[in-house]
């Protein structure tokens, strides 16, 4: 109860990029970062407590995401958990990763363990679970029920067009959260 | 369909003395008998690709070697592989500093993201009919063995008619092995004969023997020193899929062309007519005949389960179910002379009376109120528990004779049929001939209970 509360609009530690889509029926508890044109679609969840979580740029998160960081059983003592950019997570998708490269796709209902690590290019089909401490080579793709692995040649699409799409029709029917910081001043600070 | 229709817990007894459950038989309208899948001839009608929905005559899938030249398989899972276009930029050959963008086509599978790119196949220009086909290493020496075979094949043939020709007739056999006269097989006006002293000097030499290979190279070193790159190498099931290369890098897949599946149409042993054929155009979900039992005579169920005791009588209810649009009357009897004793576990007291049921009318079935029909059908409340549209639940009592082991009941079944046969309608005036048809039914109603070896029995 007292999380749903700390999800709500009153959440000091939640900093949104301009030109990001988050809608405000989303769930989002602790340190959380949003980058410029992310889509966070409603019901969504992310859960900081452990650590902060910095997202980056054109990313998609849909409904019934949940996106955990559990670097550390104590709240607040864990490292940070990076989200590249490109990334798709479909709906139902929980991943607790050390980390998350660029251009990977996530699928419906996959499960990321909590000491997994994602690097670019990779796909964790619908339904699978990767719950192994390691770190996933660049341009993975596993699939199917036995979790089978192969390594393709070229990563997924970006999902330009899919970002476009929804930031023109999201807000005709949710409530979106105010961004908060300006994109060019975060890039000025990281450099 | 087959998770609640299929359960095994009652059977009905096929023609053939064997037990299947309702959905698995047929009703042949003809003989009036149920058929098993054993019971009825299967026919191949035509083979057709599941993706593209497109017949192929027979002889032209023998010559593709039974698969679809437009569909693919994804050779890593298996799934369909679909077409997807990109649009490809490259400076017009006329003015350098134009672009003109083209379409290009590749395939990709939905399921494991595979795509032709993924192994180095160049996207086509046209959407489909273009992927290169791989040429088989093996061909000539195949077709070469084939052609020997064929040959075999004739001389065998040609062989057996000779052998039967000279029980009936030997003192011909004796002039034709020492003369060998043409006239002699002409005389037989047997045209194999003749293909065959042509063909038969063919045979024996031509074919270059296998060669035994009794020594292999030792492995690579690589394979003791390098990791196992798994992602990289080939499944079994992947080179299985494709004899003729048996790649053992996933680099080196291709798509593969899908299979053609068959239409099957079933024809009664006995007296050959259809029990179930397809329609002729593969899309369509129905059917030209389909006499499978389900629809043709009243389905029995277990409506929930008892607990069972030895010697101790337990009432079961059943529903029996009317699938046809008429009404139709049910009877029960015990059948006296068993033999299969493995069906004898408990005595049991079937319904005396007929058991009337309504016709199934799908729109009405929501409507029918249980009171007023039960009225209606002036239902004895001891016997029919429930009554509701095409279907009633009765009761029967069980009596098990065993102690352990499953409670298994057994008792014939009397039920009507309307015969619309060409035959039955023609011979009445226009109007269908009733008929009873008699079927065996064999039940499983569950185990009997464990009995606590602490309770004394009450
Ligand atoms: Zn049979
Ligand atoms: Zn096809
Ligand atoms: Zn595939
Ligand atoms: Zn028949």
């Amino acid at each position: 109860m007292a999380s749903k509360k700390a999800g709500g609009t009153t959440n000091p530690n939640l900093k949104i990029a301009a030109g990001a889509m988050v809608c405000e029926d989303c769930e989002l508890i602790g340190d959380i970062t949003i980058g410029s044109r992310t889509v966070i679609h409603p019901k969504a969840r992310i859960v900081a407590e452990s650590g902060p979580v910095v997202i980056g740029e054109y990313n998609i998160i849909e409904e019934l995401v949940t996106i955990t960081n559990s670097s550390s059983t104590e709240s607040g003592n864990g490292k940070v958990l990076i989200i590249g950019n490109n990334n798709v997570f479909e709906v139902g998708a929980n991943v607790q990763a050390v980390r998350v490269g660029d251009h990977n796709v996530i699928e419906s209902k996959a499960h990321v363990g909590p000491k997994v690590e994602i690097g670019t290019g990779c796909i964790v089909g619908a339904g699978c679970q990767i719950t192994m401490a390691e770190q996933l080579a660049d341009y993975t793709v596993i699939y199917g029920g036995k979790c089978e692995r192969r390594i393709q040649r070229e990563r997924p699409p970006a999902q330009t067009l899919q970002i476009d799409f929804l930031t023109k029709i999201l807000p005709n029917y949710h409530y979106l959260k105010k961004p908060n910081t300006q994109p060019a001043s975060r890039t000025a600070v990281k450099k | 369909m087959a998770t609640y229709a299929d359960l095994e817990l009652v059977k009905y007894l096929c023609c053939c003395k064997k037990k299947f459950s309702v959905c698995r038989l047929y009703l042949c309208k003809y003989c009036l008998q149920l058929r098993c899948t054993d019971c009825t001839q299967h026919e191949v009608d035509t083979p057709y690709c599941p993706h593209c929905l497109e017949n192929m005559p027979s002889g032209e899938a023998k010559l593709k070697k039974n698969r679809c030249s437009n569909c693919f398989d994804c050779p890593v899972c298996g799934h369909t592989l679909v077409t997807r276009s990109t649009s490809h930029t490259s400076p017009s050959p006329d003015d350098p500093t134009k672009t003109i963008a083209k379409k290009m086509y590749y395939m990709a599978c939905g399921f494991c993201r595979w795509t032709t790119r993924d192994v180095g196949l160049p996207d086509q220009s046209v959407a489909s009919g273009s992927w290169p086909i791989l040429q088989n290493p093996h061909e000539q020496r195949i077709s070469s063995l084939l052609e020997n075979y064929k040959i075999m094949a004739q001389i065998e043939k040609a062989e057996h008619e000779r052998k039967k020709y000279v029980s009936r007739r030997s003192h011909l056999y004796r002039q034709d092995k020492y003369g060998g006269s043409a006239a002699g097989l002409r005389r037989k006006g047997m045209s194999t004969f003749s293909s065959m002293s042509s063909t038969e000097s063919k045979v024996p030499g031509e074919l270059e023997p296998s060669v035994t290979v009794d020594s292999f190279e030792p492995l690579p070193n690589e394979y003791f020193t390098e990791p196992a790159a798994l992602v990289k190498t080939t499944k079994l099931a992947h080179r299985h899929s494709v004899p003729e290369f048996q790649p053992t890098e996933i680099s080196k897949l291709h798509p593969i062309h899908k299979h053609l599946l068959m239409r099957k149409s079933l024809r009664c042993k006995e007296c050959e007519h259809n029990v179930s054929k397809a329609d002729f155009n593969p899309s369509s979900i129905k059917f030209k005949i389909q006499l499978t039992a389900q629809h043709h005579v009243p389905e029995i169920r277990i409506l929930t389960p008892s607990t069972f005791t030895m010697n101790k009588e337990t009432i079961v209810t059943l529903t029996l179910s009317n699938p046809s649009v008429f009404g139709m009357t049910v009877s029960l009897h015990p059948i006296e002379d068993e033999s299969d004793t493995d069906y004898c576990s408990a005595k049991v007291e079937l319904p005396k009376k007929e058991l009337l049921l309504a016709g199934r009318d799908e729109p009405s079935m929501q409507m029918y109120d249980d009171s007023s029909q039960a009225d209606e059908f002036k239902d004895d409340p001891k016997v029919i528990v429930f009554r509701k549209g095409n279907k009633i639940g009765f009761v029967v009592k069980v009596t098990p004779v065993v102690n352990e082991g499953d409670v298994k009941i057994q008792f014939m079944m009397k039920h009507e049929f309307r015969n619309t046969t060409a035959a039955a309608l023609q011979s009445e005036s226009k109007e269908p001939e009733i008929v009873w048809l008699e079927h065996k039914v064999y039940m499983n109603l569950g185990p009997i209970a464990k009995k606590d070896p602490n309770v004394s029995q009450a």
